[in-house]
């Protein structure tokens, strides 16, 4: 056994799991219980995969741009908006951790704007931003925000007294202590208020292609919805969900590869 | 005007609904009442001003069916009707040109037809420009359409007619409400869209195309009526007494236009005025109309209705939206003829 019999073992039951998952799906779809409009089968995805990636009679992929052009330009949007949120996000979090004050003042605001629903007051963002780039990159900006904001500044006044005065005692100055102790101690927590930030700007990214989101998976799955293309629906999910699991796993390994301290206390 | 889904969960909820209703409501319909007359009829209907919108507000359907119920439910888009028919959980319903075309080609193949229509779209549909004076000089411009409307569909049209291709100018998908935001912030040069917002935009720019001189040019497009096959085959008689309230509707705005603007207004939430302004920019016929050649026909030889479906077809194959374009007499089949011959025959 050891570890590779672990490994092989973990992989194995993922592996068996997704099968009996598309299994359960082809036997429901085969049984035609439904019709195809509510069930479409694992193959008619299957072929949408290639249709939507490939050019025919001059016409590009769904909607006019192939698939991974569609899945490119919202993974670009939610890497702007994400980057934002954590920029502005670990900022905020260290001076809402750090000073009282601003705690007081601060804080209610980020909970408030953490509890909206991205689609209400998107309407307001076209309207000021226009309906290009700029407003569904502010929606994702202030919908990933939030997360990192509260978890740094959670972290920030968690940060144990002791290595404060440790760093005075050896001589930092004041204004090397958030960047040289608070914000590496923070780090664990930071990280992972990161991915549930990155996870959020996933979810909002149908919400902000929902004006003008051509190329777009989710104006893309929104195009299919509207023609009862059942099948593409279902095929966008599935490329979300799959990009979403792969770029968690990237996080995780960042997360392993610049706080490897973490869990070994 | 409103033929899809709009909010994007619709189709989600859509098909919880009609998927959960199927069982309970089959039933309904195979049940019959005294007369040949069935127990129930449901119908789906959509906020547009039309005859369908007096016969409801009238109750002229209650009235001449009266061991019949009749149960009104509003949709917001022909794809979300389509749905609904799918699922047999209405039996008459109002889609646009496009959705219907959809609903009678592979893969949904519906069985439903067309037995009347509700309504051509006039003036009330149309393509204003900021700028531009014709719509060649849109080449390399900005024109915003809510995709997969009819609007979007005849925006097409309006651009091959010109001799220009979709690539020639950047079409982009926006609602009728961004569209105003857009329009009014200086994002787009161009839009194609309906009521009221077509009138804000009319004020600041001006109109290049209208679907009503589309559809002299042979691009129509039409708010149409859908019933389910089984339903047409085991209530004929239900089916006349629908058409003879649809015909008398069509006649009233003729005769007396203030008791129909009344009626659409209180169903539009609109003062009288307003919805005679928005009544006056469809096309409406009535039975004897219908039946011409230009639109459903007669049983020897039907309209142009079912060239217009196949051309709809045509256009949604170029956007990859269809798998193939059916044969025309999968959309001359499609047509009631017999039924609207048999319910004006007098």
């Amino acid at each position: 056994m050891g570890v590779c019999g672990a490994v092989i073992r973990g992989v194995g039951l993922r592996v068996g799991a997704v099968l009996l998952l598309a299994g359960i799906w082809w036997a429901v779809a085969a049984a035609h219980v439904w019709p195809e409009v509510f069930v479409p089968s694992p193959g008619s995805v299957w072929d949408q995969l290639f249709l939507t990636s490939s050019v025919r009679d001059g016409q590009r992929g769904y909607s006019g741009h192939l698939l991974h052009e569609h899945l490119l330009a919202s993974l670009r949007r939610i890497g702007l908006g994400s980057l934002y949120g954590v920029a502005g996000g670990i900022a905020l979090g260290l001076v809402i951790g750090l000073v009282p004050t601003v705690r007081a003042l601060l804080g209610p605001l980020v909970t408030f704007v953490r509890t909206l629903p991205p689609l209400a007051y998107f309407s307001l963002l076209i309207i000021w931003f226009g309906i290009d780039e700029t407003p569904k990159v502010t929606l994702l900006f202030v919908a990933a925000l939030p997360p990192v904001a509260v978890a740094t500044a959670e972290a920030v006044r968690g940060v144990h007294e002791d290595y404060l005065h440790a760093a005075r005692s050896l001589g930092a100055r004041r204004w090397q202590l958030p960047f040289q102790i608070v914000l590496p101690s923070a780090l664990p927590e930071v990280i992972t208020g990161i991915r549930v930030a990155v996870g959020v700007a996933y979810t909002t990214v149908v919400a902000a292609e929902t004006v003008n989101g051509v190329p777009g998976i989710g104006g893309m799955i929104r195009d299919a919805q509207r023609y009862n293309q059942t099948d593409v629906v279902i095929l966008g999910l599935l490329v979300i969900g799959a990009s979403g699991l792969l770029i968690d796993a990237l996080l995780q390994l960042t997360a392993r590869l610049l706080v490897p301290w973490r869990g070994k206390a | 005007m409103k033929h899809r889904l709009i909010p994007a969960l619709a189709l989600v909820l859509g098909l919880a609904a009609c998927s959960s209703g199927t069982g309970a409501t089959q039933a309904g319909v195979s049940a019959s009442g005294p007369g040949g007359a069935p127990k129930e009829i449901r119908i789906g209907y959509q906020l547009i001003p039309n005859g369908d919108l007096i016969v409801k507000d009238q109750r002229w359907l209650e009235e001449a069916l009266p061991d019949t119920t009749i149960t009104w439910t509003k949709f917001d888009s022909g794809g979300d009707v389509n749905t609904a028919m799918v699922a047999g959980s209405i039996d008459i319903g109002l889609a646009g040109s496009a959705p219907v075309t959809r609903g009678l080609s592979a893969p949904l193949d519906i069985p439903y037809k067309v037995p009347w229509i509700f309504d051509v779209i006039g003036e009330n549909e149309a393509l204003v420009a900021r700028q531009a004076g014709s719509v060649q000089e849109l080449k390399g411009k900005k024109v915003a359409a809510p995709f997969s409307s009819t609007a979007h569909y005849s925006l097409l049209a309006a651009l091959q007619d010109a001799g220009l291709a979709e690539a020639d100018v950047t079409v982009i998908d926006l609602e009728p409400p961004d569209i105003q935001a857009a329009w009014a912030r200086g994002d787009i040069d161009a839009a194609y869209t309906w009521t009221p917002v077509l009138g804000e935009l009319r004020k600041t720019g001006k109109v290049l195309v209208t679907s009503k001189d589309l559809a002299a040019k042979g691009k129509l497009t039409a708010d149409l009526a859908v019933v389910r096959d089984q339903f047409a085959t085991t209530y004929p008689e239900a089916l006349r007494t629908w058409l003879a309230q649809q015909d008398r509707a069509v006649k009233l705005v003729r005769s007396d236009k203030q008791a129909a603007a009344a009626a659409v207004g209180r169903q539009l939430n609109l003062d009288p005025a307003e919805a005679a302004e928005q009544i006056d920019e469809l096309v409406l016929l009535d039975g004897k109309e219908q039946a011409g050649p230009d639109y459903l026909g007669t049983p020897e030889q039907p309209g142009a209705l079912a060239q217009n479906l196949r051309s709809t077809a045509e256009f949604l194959r170029s956007q990859n939206k269809l798998p193939s374009v059916p044969e025309l007499t999968v959309f001359q089949q499609g047509l009631a003829t017999e039924e609207l011959r048999d319910a004006f025959a007098g």
